[in-house]
């Protein structure tokens, strides 16, 4: 077997590989957490009440049952791959006998919309920015633009948040700091919901969009850099042909294909929300959902966040792998 | 051409979007009918099922304004004013050994749904959950009841297994309780345990009007026949509130900035921080629990340093002494809460009824209390502690800080240890310990250490409490480091995997004295080996014959008996002697007000109800509430 079908199966097993290894390991690592998900909910359900300690051991014993925490962690591990391979994540233990997926579809579409959409915006943007100010080396607004974007880049998100929070919140109180959309208003296709949606999600899209950009600048600029000097770009500008095309055709486009790469990983990731700035603008996405698992010892919630997440980005990947030989035919596929 | 037409479309979407504050805050209720109170962030938000372990719903209002139960104890009051019948037509009535509870109910009590509540409600609550198991209150009733019968459509007997003095407790709310079923409801489905109940019918005042899918928000209306409640047949007039909103308004940060906007009338707690900026810049437009510093609402439980009795190092009641005396509470107090401290030396809550049956007549017993640090005798307690953190917050606070020792003692607590580095230094030798430099040397001769826990993020004040008591013996020789257990705190304090730690395990009922409410908890019966894990409460293991004498006493006697002051006394004075913790202060929580759209929340001054909105005593300061005439929006509707 030679050429692209090879190539095909040697990515097939490389993507299952992937999979199976990553939520094996995501297995055994929430196993190793100490958060007990059954003393955390009967810490909730004893907390604040004048509790019979004999009453206590009674429903210790009645919540191990019921969340079907007993078995060696082999079984344990089995049972877990055979629901996964059905789609079933099992019932959360934090929100019991809620099932994880619809605790998971439920939230995926805030966190997918966001984080989409302040991705593609973001990508954009930094390429650009990032391609411009590589080859237009000597321009006075991209050299100010690099600086804004690098003097951005290394402060955290939660910092950016909170400023844009206090800024549009409370000292220009022009945009809603909380939640995904206005209250009491039907979930739907109409404009007012819409606009209650954008208006909503401008704030964490802008943070996203802030802290995320100078990433892809940096390492868009530093491509192109290397790139003008390559003897293509050096024969094309000795040949008169435009600066323009140059820079469309001869330098972005080349530079554009390792992004590719960078955007399909990130774009895989999505899934996995954005923990810090969701919970900033407590935004209802897979980001808190995480959290919410990982502080209330819910592991099959966490496993099935983390599952998704790595099935996500090894599907992107392997699309990618797929499509490199097409567009760069440097991939060989012997 | 391209991008000018871009530029046009982002800017046109852009003007569309931005005047956020221009619109309804939501979405089709008048905001002067609303209360918005701080909600949870809701995992699964389609679950109403109050009686199943998914109802992690509980704190959204839920529990707070549509469940109903016999009797409700107010935290912050005291004597009769505090106990309230709800469904229960009088008092509970036990039989003369306590082996039979008759419970009348009230008559003309109906669910949102129109259904009549009567006593087959009830039976059909404990007998339901007896029969499957991990139902919130299926291991009380399982071990109490024999049976339960309904003798007549409004009176509800209940035979127990055994004697039980407090067997009404079960059904006594002070956060929360055990909340009777729809009988009508429940019995078409096939499995209590995950029947989401939703919607859910109401025996309270209000019903679910709407919720969010993600989570965020449940809204709740006044229920157009409200005087068919236990609540609402109590009332002379129509609640001004027609809708509750319970809200996630986000991060700490967040809320502040909400309620000062005006989109959040009650904050459930804060930091101090949080609390002073409000003070500082909300004006007029808001309300706390004290009318000036320190504003904040104490909450019926005390935070403590628990130690761990099974741990060699703190068996020696001398050693525990030596550690409270090297304390500086005033530090303490300014570090944690910038002076804004309930401080207790007592091991009770310094609040609702327990200042005036416990705090205030043993001031007396507390001034003479001695202790013998070996060398000599001493009277540790300092009675003025309380004008002391007053002189040192007055710069800051200035006319906020009266001059009245009584106004003082509510403010800052009646008094503490005062910090005596000289006798617990002869405390510890007396225990047999021995100075090497500046370090403590344990009987065996290895160094004394502690390593505290403190829970971290979750409850800051505490952390920083935590941090500077290590501090304060670090200084004095015993090298204390901060062990921050985040999520697990809970978990390790009940597997007693801590040395020391900063946390409660004392709660009461507030408005009433008895103490069973944790102490029963504390008998030896129930004190595992280590590594196993303790029921909630007595945390620290403490063992001690004397107490089991005094809680196998308080079982004997009836809840209301006046003999119940006299052995929380006996149980107080036991713990000062042993110190098997050391009390520190209320749990100080700041709960600040938006007066905006809505004026008479509860206060010091007239503690009518608790204020926190997850406890559900809140539904009673929900009906009381008055419209703020002067609200936006009032003008034009009346």
């Amino acid at each position: 077997m030679d050429g692209f079908p090879k190539y095909l199966l040697r990515r097939l097993l490389q993507f299952f590989l992937v999979i199976f290894l990553g939520v094996s390991g995501t297995f055994f690592i929430t196993k190793l957490s100490p958060v007990d998900p059954v003393e955390q909910s009967l810490s909730l359900m004893t907390n604040f009440g004048a509790t019979d300690p004999r009453a206590v051991e009674l429903m210790r014993q009645a919540l191990a049952e019921l969340y079907g925490l007993q078995g060696s962690i082999f079984e344990q591990y089995l049972a877990f791959w055979g629901r996964v391979l059905r789609g079933d994540f099992g019932p959360s233990l934090s929100s019991f006998p809620t099932p994880v997926m619809s605790l998971i579809m439920s939230a995926l579409p805030w966190t997918v919309g966001l984080l989409t959409l302040a991705l593609i915006i973001t990508w954009t943007l930094g390429n650009l920015l990032g391609a411009l100010a590589g080859y237009y080396r000597t321009n006075t607004l991209l050299k100010l633009s690099g600086a804004v974007v690098m003097a951005l880049h290394p402060v955290p998100a939660y910092i950016v948040g909170l400023v844009l929070l206090l800024v549009f919140g409370f000292i220009f109180p022009v945009l809603p700091i909380s939640g995904g959309a206005q209250m009491n208003l039907q979930p739907g296709l109409s404009l007012d919901y819409i606009r209650s949606l954008i208006q909503h999600g401008t704030l964490p899209a802008l943070t996203l969009v802030l802290v995320g950009i100078g990433s892809w600048f940096i390492s868009m600029r530093s491509l192109v850099s290397n790139i003008v000097t390559d003897d293509h770009v050096v024969y094309a500008e000795l040949g008169g042909v435009s600066s323009g095309k140059i820079f469309s055709q001869y330098v972005a486009r080349n530079a554009l294909l390792p992004q590719l790469t960078g955007l399909a990983l990130s774009l895989g990731s999505v899934f996995g929300g954005a923990v810090i700035t969701e919970f900033l603008y407590n935004y209802p996405g897979v980001g808190r959902l995480l959290i919410q698992g990982i502080y209330r010892g819910d592991y099959s919630l966490v496993l099935g966040v983390t599952t998704m997440s790595i099935v996500a980005v090894a599907v992107a990947v392997f699309i990618i792998d797929l499509i490199y030989p097409l567009i760069d035919p440097r991939v060989r596929l012997g | 051409m391209l991008i000018k037409k871009l530029a046009a479309a982002a800017l046109a979407i852009a003007a569309s979007v931005m005047p956020a504050a221009a619109q309804d805050f939501i979405a089709g209720i008048p905001r002067n009918e609303a209360l918005i109170i701080q909600g949870p962030a809701a995992q699964n938000a389609e679950w109403f099922n109050l009686w199943a372990p998914g109802g992690g719903a509980s704190n959204n209002g839920l529990q707070q304004l549509t469940a109903d139960t016999f009797w409700f104890v107010n935290p912050e009051g005291t004597g009769d004013a505090a106990w309230t019948n709800a469904l229960a037509a009088d008092r509970p009535q036990y039989n003369d050994d306590f082996t039979e509870m008759t419970v009348p109910l009230k008559q003309g009590i109906y669910w949102s749904d129109g259904v009549e509540f009567t006593a087959e409600d009830v039976v059909y609550t404990v007998e339901t959950q007896i029969a499957n198991p991990g139902m919130n209150w299926s291991a009380p009733f399982t071990i109490n009841v024999d049976s339960v019968e309904a003798t007549d459509p409004y009176t509800v007997v209940f035979n127990l297994k055994e004697p039980n003095s407090r067997f009404h407790t079960l059904f006594t709310v002070r956060w929360n309780a055990a909340w009777i079923m729809p009988k009508h409801v429940f019995e078409t489905v096939d499995d209590p345990l995950t029947y989401a109940n939703n919607p859910p019918v109401s025996l309270s005042a209000y019903e679910m009007h709407s919720y969010d899918s993600a989570g965020n928000w449940v809204i709740w209306k006044l229920r157009e026949d409200w005087e068919r409640t236990s609540i609402g047949m109590d009332l002379e007039s129509e609640p001004d509130v027609k809708y509750v909103v319970y809200r996630n308004a986000g991060n700490p940060d967040a809320r502040v900035i909400e309620q000062m906007n005006h989109n959040l009338d009650v904050i459930n707690d804060i930091a101090p921080e949080g609390m002073f900026t409000i003070a500082r810049d909300a004006g007029e437009n808001s309300a706390y629990w004290f009318p000036g510093y320190p504003f904040a609402h104490p909450d019926p439980t005390l935070p403590s340093v628990l130690f761990n009795h099974q741990n060699s190092k703190f068996q020696d009641k001398d050693v525990r002494w030596a550690l409270a005396l090297m304390i500086d509470i005033r530090a303490v107090a300014m570090g944690s809460y910038r002076g804004a401290a309930n401080l207790a030396a007592l091991s009770v809550p310094p609040t609702g009824t327990a200042v005036v049956d416990y705090y205030e007549p043993m001031q007396e017993w507390l001034t003479s209390f001695e202790i013998d640090t070996g060398a000599r005798t001493i009277a540790p307690y300092d009675p003025t502690v309380a004008q002391q953190i007053a002189a040192l917050v007055k710069p800051q606070w200035g006319d906020d800080i009266p001059d009245d020792p009584a106004q003082l003692a509510a403010m800052f607590g009646h008094g503490w240890w005062k910090q005596d580095i000289e006798a617990a230094n002869e405390l510890l030798e007396k225990a047999g310990l021995t100075k090497n430099g500046n370090q403590w040397l344990l009987p065996d001769g290895t160094p004394f250490t502690i390593r505290l826990m403190v829970e971290g993020d979750a409850i800051p004040t505490l952390a920083r409490a935590g941090t500077i008591l290590a501090q304060q013996w670090s200084m004095q020789g015993i090298q204390t480091t901060v062990d921050v257990a985040g999520p697990t705190n809970g978990q390790r304090l009940g597997a007693g995997d801590f040395e020391a730690a900063v946390y409660w395990t004392v709660e009461t009922w507030g408005g009433h004295p008895d103490l069973s409410f944790f102490l029963e908890s504390y008998h030896s019966d129930f004190i595992v080996e280590p590594g196993a894990v303790q029921p909630p409460r007595n945390l620290q293991r403490w063992q001690d014959e004397r107490l089991d004498a005094i809680i196998e006493e308080n079982r004997t006697v009836s809840f209301d008996s006046p003999e119940v002051v006299q052995l929380g006394m006996d149980y107080l004075k036991l713990a000062v002697e042993e110190m098997p913790f050391i009390p520190l202060m209320a749990y100080n929580k700041f709960a600040p007000f938006d007066t905006t759209y809505w004026t008479g929340y509860p206060s010091a001054e007239n503690p009518y109800s608790a204020s926190g909105p997850f406890w559900s005593n809140t539904r009673y300061m929900v009906v009381n509430l008055e419209a703020n005439p002067n609200a936006p929006g009032a003008q034009a509707a009346q």
